[in-house]
């Protein structure tokens, strides 16, 4: 589906969103390397590899040095993130480390030396969005903070279901890569006319706030964008996200 | 994008191509990468695999931190080096390979995830006894695992490959079935055979719950990786046989799907049923963890 298409006003829940189409289209595993890989170290991938994937998005949302980290897990996460090395993984991932960088088994020692103060709660009750795998992140250093609720779906593969940031909420699709782009609508378009040619999967969803008529817009992307493409994204409007 | 094994197996015996081919023109349409990078990309994954084998099986193996894995490929390998197995020497290479893996794994080892972490023992278990008895050499080996990937893929996306939400099926079972469809066509099968060794080692393994002691990636993970590339030379060995699963392969990921979907939470990945739930694995969890007495008293700490 092109850039070109419908921009659809979206202030609901992905939940609520109809049926995106044939299964090809909602895929959650896209590469063969998605399913023979990640290399990486044991022993869980939805514990360790996809972990790491949500804490980089963390990172990239959030684009500073937090002061405080508190992660919320939920379901399995609640009671088998000990011993799998989640808590390393999802801080690795927020420090913005590679699933196979050897730092991710210190991250929780590199945080403390950064004076982030960490906190890991067993929640008792089901995921808010009904996935056994569920991190909550809440990340803040005083001024401004940020939660992301992500899922580990097997095989070192997240979504991203929800991101709460500067009054903006919103609730992507999930599957990843995606980008976000904060603006306005001219802002968007502009991004949509450098995104010709590039898949997409659905509509360009939109979410807005009261009192501004700036939005965030969510592109789905059917497949990872190059390094330097992204590069150039960034350069152009720094307040672009790229998930993935 | 391929979503169904009929698809899949159609496509390659229409086009009259293998489906590692169909894997790999469908990975450098998604990723645009040239087909060299792919390749390579795969070696190293095979690489990756090839090293926890080994390591697994070496002097006196590996051993997890806490104890309750390791050395059990080390036991295997000097069971076989007296001859008289009861299965025959290949089944017992194979899960000799399969346990050296997923030690290397519990003992938070460098492995490769096919599909999974806690699975990743099960298709090297397959491949690189075939690696032996086929005479398989590097190019075939890499193309095993596109094809490998290939059906599990479709079944990732049919069903999913996560313990926490489908049990140890949705794991071990999709790693046997990956790996009873890539043995196929690394003996010669058709793509059709491929996908009916794919059904029935699912059908073989439906229902396996994901039961994990002290919630760890360890008992009974080994052991199931065992049975998972034992289940899958089977598998392979049936359809290459011409023995047909009655049930269609997609419709025995859907099988798959609707009963990992009625498992109740405490066999899907939870650590609170199953082996988990015996006195003896309350006991080691209590052990491993002295702060968390009882599994279902959740608690907060800080780091």
């Amino acid at each position: 589906m092109g850039v070109s298409a419908g921009i659809s006003e979206e202030s609901g829940h992905a939940g609520d969103m109809p049926d995106d189409g044939p299964s090809s289209e909602t895929a959650n595993y896209k590469s063969v390397f998605d399913i023979i890989g990640p290399v990486m170290i044991g022993p869980s991938s939805s514990h360790t590899a996809g972990v790491v994937a949500i804490g980089r998005v963390v990172h990239e949302v959030f684009r500073g040095t937090p002061t405080k980290i508190v992660v919320d897990y939920y379901e399995s996460f609640a009671s088998t993130h000990q011993g799998h090395g989640t808590d390393f993984a999802i801080i690795g991932g927020i420090l913005g480390f590679a699933t196979d960088d050897r730092r991710i088994k210190n991250s929780i020692e590199i945080a403390k030396q950064r004076g982030i103060d960490l906190t890991f709660v067993e929640q008792e009750g089901k995921s808010p969005v009904g996935h056994p795998n569920t991190a909550v992140v809440n990340i803040s250093d005083g001024e401004k903070s940020v939660s992301v609720v992500g899922v580990s779906i097997g095989g070192g593969v997240a979504q991203i279901k929800r991101i709460v940031m500067d009054g903006f909420d919103v609730t992507p699709r999930g599957p990843l890569p995606m980008l976000l782009l904060r603006g306005s609508a001219a802002d968007n378009e502009r991004l949509g006319s450098k995104l010709q040619g590039v898949s997409l999967i659905g509509d360009v969803r939109s979410f807005g706030k009261e009192g501004t008529d700036e939005r965030i817009y969510e592109y789905d992307l059917d497949a990872p964008l190059p390094p330097n493409t992204v590069e150039e994204l960034r350069k152009a409007n720094d307040r672009l996200f790229y998930l993935r | 994008m391929y979503s169904k094994v009929a698809e899949l197996v159609e496509d390659a015996e229409r086009q009259g191509l293998p489906i590692h081919e169909l894997m790999i023109r469908q990975e450098m349409a998604y990723s645009h990468e040239s087909r060299e990078e792919i390749w390579e990309k795969m070696g190293r994954n095979l690489d990756v695999m090839h090293q926890a084998v080994e390591r697994g099986a070496a002097g006196e193996g590996v051993h997890s931190t806490t104890g309750l894995t390791g050395g059990d490929a080390v036991k295997l390998r000097k069971y076989r080096e007296h001859g008289k197995t009861l299965s025959g020497d290949t089944m017992m290479m194979a899960v000799q390979n399969a346990m050296a893996c997923n030690e290397v794994n519990a003992a938070m080892g460098v492995i490769c995830a096919t599909p999974t972490a806690g699975s990743s023992g099960t298709i090297p278990g397959i491949l690189f006894t075939l690696t032996e008895r086929l005479g398989l050499d590097r190019d075939q080996q890499i193309r095993f695992l596109f094809t490998a990937g290939a059906f599990g893929l479709i079944i990732a996306n049919n069903a999913g490959i996560a313990g926490a939400t489908g049990g140890c099926q949705a794991e071990v079972g999709s790693a046997s079935a990956m790996g009873a469809a890539a043995a196929v066509e690394a003996a010669g099968g058709t793509p059709s055979q491929s996908a009916q060794a794919m059904a029935m080692a699912i059908s073989n393994l439906l229902g396996l719950i994901c039961d994990p002691v002290a919630g760890l990636v360890e008992l009974p993970c080994v052991k199931r990786n065992a049975i998972g590339a034992g289940n899958g030379l089977i598998a392979a060995d049936m359809a290459l046989a011409g023995i047909v699963s009655k049930i269609p392969p997609d419709e025995v990921i859907g099988a798959m799907d609707a009963v990992g979907k009625s498992l109740p939470s405490k066999f899907r990945e939870t650590g609170l049923g199953g082996l988990a739930d015996t006195p003896t694995g309350r006991r080691l969890r209590a052990s491993i963890f002295p702060n968390q007495k009882d599994p279902s008293a959740f608690r907060k700490t800080g780091a």
